[in-house]
């Protein structure tokens, strides 16, 4: 079955092609990892990847800037209303003619309707709500000969007469005035807490201890409005507009992220300039960036003021969507596919792409598939086209002998070939050093493996040509024709698989990918340490096995012309 | 006659390759110790023959025998008795003759080179030579070497001297009849009459796939019958002799020239007949297998006319 002449012989006929081919495939192989190793191309994928983390942080900032910027408007909305109850006289005459009264109404109302019932959280809240309700009937009617120039939309004195419940639900014993302004004050406080919890609860990805650090730094902001505004007001001649208040808003939140930002860069005493002068910048960046969102929020509002053009837009609406235009980032403001493309580059694995999809399917086995077609034609078509196998077959050599010695001898060039290539990759890997590349041994070593069973399919299907065609001719351009033909098509395909990223890729030309059986070799799923390669191995094996097979029975059955 | 044993047989054996072309129920046997020829013209079927002795083509129909093994499925038995000079010359992808010899003997299980190294100084063969820069002779010679080294029992030779020079042409013949000599059976095809002639006990005709003729040399050479071509000097002695009842083979009217055949025993009654003509020259026609062969095709053209 095995002739070890005739292998000695097929060796001393092929030993310079498997050589060149051999050495060329290790040369490249290893320039291309090395090169890829030292050029350290994941540094590009790295910096768009900062780019998109920086997106993502800089939306991030624009929309804390704006939210701290309402609340501290909110705030200084309230100590507008603040002002009318700073007069001692009005509060006290409104805590107990207005809030006292109407509160314990409610409350006994409450009690005879629901006897014995257990003054829950949302009974309290009912019997508030009610209070209010009453309470606004009453302070509407006197309030234009108190307070001729009070100036309060319906919401702003409910929300007004609601926190001065609250302060009288908690402290109901309650007489001097200052007692009682002390008392709102921190209702007030408590309530702009508990509705920045709220509101921060509802936001994405909030978990509850997110949300309460939000809350607590609404309400020290608020509390700071309130001092501010208290020590402005105190001044002489301060007069209350809008825009005072938004440009003192501004510059406190622009001011509050300085400061943030520059925390966070923990410089202790030891810090060097140049340390420093690093998180100086960051913290100014961010101020800048905190200020155009903020004066972007307000253009929107502006803008969105115009009843003409925006009619059923309510204010609340216009607020969210002037929040979102504020804090869009770089990502948001180009094109989606254009934005997800560039996200995809980031993402991209370039180790996986040169050497799993480029090398290793492509160019790397483009010699060894040219020394296979050659060889394998050469150990048998050639020789009965030119006569010479008929010296090997007139000495008491049988036909399946030679076939099997053939077929062994390529088998084994092929494989000691890629023991060589795989040496080469593991050494360059190891030179280039294990932990910047992102391919690790075990999945280099697959790579080889399933490099060669490519080549191991590839070379059953030259042998059988090469058996079933008496011409060097046919068997080449059947056996060669065809495997080249799959090889371009590999690389066509390409175009159009996934590892391409979406900027270049090309649907359609997947198609491609069906005409080869190099897609049998998956790449992509040993990078991905998936497990879908091994059923694909298992396939290139079995083509390898059934058409050596063939070829070997198929010499024994034919005609030679020798 | 004595019971001679079988080496070859051929039996109906048949190989249409379409269009006339092939072989077309052959029957022949070759003996032991016989020295059996070939002879036709391109494509008319000599090489196809060999290869089904060689089993390297399955026959259509009929058998083909090699010491009693069948030539098809016994092919890799039937090698270690036959020794084959193919037609065409084309060596395995090896560098020198030396590698190439070597690699034959491997092949042949052959440890004694000394036979090889005698008929490389017959020959006066180089063999470090480079096989691919041989000249067609040089190639040849080598074939011949690799046939004959391992001193096999019967020869299978397809046109074995295309491409040798004359003189080398001779030192092959001899070699050849030395071979017989000592015993082999040897089939060999050529295109030429008189080598075949010179070492051939039997020779068959092939002529469009099918033997024409199988011509026993030795019969034809000691036969007892004999040619002889007469010219006459004058044309009405010529008519009259024609008159004569001798076998006439053949007749040139524009020389007065006849070929007769005459037994020996019949020369006297010859000779006492020409005394009375005026003879320009009598000579003796050798026998030749050429002529030979091309009477029986020309007659059997004729005949295929006449049906």
């Amino acid at each position: 079955m095995f002739s070890k002449a005739l292998f000695k012989q097929s060796m001393k006929a092929n030993w310079v092609k498997w050589t060149c081919v051999t050495v060329a495939t290790c040369v490249m192989l290893a320039i291309v990892i090395i090169a890829l190793g030292s050029l350290a191309i994941d540094n590009i994928r790295d910096s768009l990847k900062g780019v998109f983390q920086q997106a993502d942080q800089e939306s991030v900032l624009k929309s804390n800037s704006v939210d701290s910027y309402e609340l501290y408007l909110t705030t200084a909305q309230f100590e507008n209303g603040v002002e009318m109850i700073n007069d001692s006289g009005f509060t006290e005459l409104m805590w107990s003619i207005v809030i006292q009264p109407n509160y314990n109404d409610a409350l006994n109302e409450y009690q005879t309707t629901n006897p014995g019932a257990e003054l829950t959280e949302k009974a309290l809240e009912e019997i508030k709500n009610n209070a209010v309700n009453s309470a606004y009937d009453t302070i509407i009617s006197i309030l234009p000969s108190v307070m001729p120039d009070a100036d309060f939309t319906e919401s702003e004195l409910k929300q007004l007469l609601y926190i001065m419940m609250c302060a009288h639900e908690d402290n109901n014993s309650l007489s001097s005035a200052a007692d009682i302004i002390t008392a709102i004050e921190n209702s007030y406080l408590q309530y702009v807490q508990d509705s920045a919890y709220e509101m921060y609860l509802q936001q994405e990805d909030a978990t509850e201890e997110t949300a309460t650090a939000s809350s607590l730094a609404a309400r020290a902001l608020a509390s700071y409005a309130m001092e501010s505004y208290k020590t402005q007001s105190a001044q002489e001649g301060f007069v209350y507009t809008e825009d005072t208040f938004k440009e003192e808003a501004n510059s406190y939140v622009n001011q509050m992220i300085y400061d943030q930002v520059l925390a966070t860069f923990n410089l202790g005493d030891d810090a060097t300039d140049e340390e420093k002068t690093e998180a100086e910048y960051y913290a100014v960046a961010s101020k800048v960036i905190s200020n155009t969102a903020i004066n972007t929020y307000e253009l929107w509002l502006d803008e969105y003021d115009d009843t003409e053009k925006y009619p059923d837009m309510t204010e609340e609406q216009a607020k969210i969507s002037a929040k979102e235009q504020a804090s869009a980032s770089l990502m948001d403001q180009i094109d989606e596919e254009v934005a997800a493309a560039l996200k995809e580059l980031g993402d991209m694995d370039m180790y996986g792409l040169i050497i799993g999809n480029l090398f290793y399917r492509v160019a790397g086995i483009l010699l060894p598939m040219v020394y296979v077609i050659m060889v394998a034609n050469g150990l048998l078509a050639g020789q009965v086209d030119s006569g010479s196998m008929a010296y090997v077959l007139s000495t008491p050599t049988k036909r399946r002998t030679v076939t099997v010695t053939q077929m062994t001898y390529l088998m084994l060039s092929l494989l000691a070939m890629f023991l060589l290539v795989t040496v080469t990759s593991v050494v360059s890997i190891w030179i280039v050093g294990g932990n910047e590349f992102t391919i690790n041994f075990v999945e280099i070593l697959l790579l080889n493996l399933g490099a060669f069973l490519t080549m191991f399919a590839f070379a059953g299907f030259c042998f059988m040509c090469s058996s079933i065609f008496n011409r060097s001719k046919y068997s080449m351009s059947i056996g060669g024709g065809i495997s080249i033909l799959m090889l371009v098509c590999t690389i066509l395909g390409l175009f159009g698989s996934d590892v391409v990223p979406a900027a270049m890729r090309i649907g359609q030309m997947n198609f491609f990918n069906y005409l080869s059986i190099i897609s049998l070799f998956d790449a992509t799923s040993i990078l991905s340490g998936g497990m879908d390669f091994l059923w694909k191995f298992g396939i290139l094996a079995l083509i390898g096995i059934v058409t050596f097979i063939v070829g070997v029975f198929w010499f024994e059955k034919k005609d030679l012309p020798l | 006659m004595e019971e001679k044993e079988e080496v070859i047989k051929v039996t109906n054996l048949t190989k249409d390759y379409g269009n006339g072309r092939g072989i077309f129920d052959l029957n022949f046997t070759i003996y032991k110790g016989e020295t059996f020829g070939f002879v036709g013209t391109n494509g008319s079927g000599k090489t196809t023959t060999i290869r089904n002795i060689m089993g390297f083509i399955k026959p259509q129909q009929g058998t083909v025998q090699v010491l009693g093994m069948d030539a098809w499925k016994d092919s890799c038995e039937i090698k270690k008795y036959v020794a084959y000079i193919p037609g065409e010359i084309a060596f395995p992808d090896l560098t020198t003759g030396i590698s190439f010899f070597k690699a034959q003997a491997e092949l042949l299980k052959l440890k004694n080179m000394d036979y090889a190294n005698s008929l490389i100084k017959r020959l006066q063969l180089d063999p470090s030579a480079n096989l691919k820069r041989m000249s067609k002779g040089m190639k040849q010679k080598t074939a011949i070497v690799a046939a004959l080294m391992a001193d096999k029992d019967i020869l299978i030779l397809d046109e074995p001297t295309t491409g040798l020079d004359p003189l080398m042409r001779e030192t092959f013949l001899e070699l050849i009849k030395e071979e017989k000599e000592k015993g082999k059976t040897i089939l060999m095809s050529s295109q030429m009459f008189d080598e075949l002639e010179a070492t051939c006990d039997r020779v068959a005709l092939i002529f469009d796939g099918k033997i024409i003729d199988i011509a026993d040399i030795n019969a034809l050479k000691n036969s007892d019958i004999r040619a002889y071509k007469i010219e006459f000097l004058d044309k009405e002695e010529y008519k009259k002799f024609k008159r004569l009842k001798f076998k006439i083979i053949r007749d040139q009217e524009k020389y007065s020239q006849v070929t007769i055949q005459i037994e020996d025993n019949k020369i006297n009654h010859l000779f006492k007949v020409l005394k009375n003509y005026h003879l320009k020259f009598i000579s003796e026609v050798k026998f030749n297998l050429e002529k030979h062969f091309k009477e029986i095709l020309a007659e059997r053209l004729k005949g295929g006319e006449n049906v």
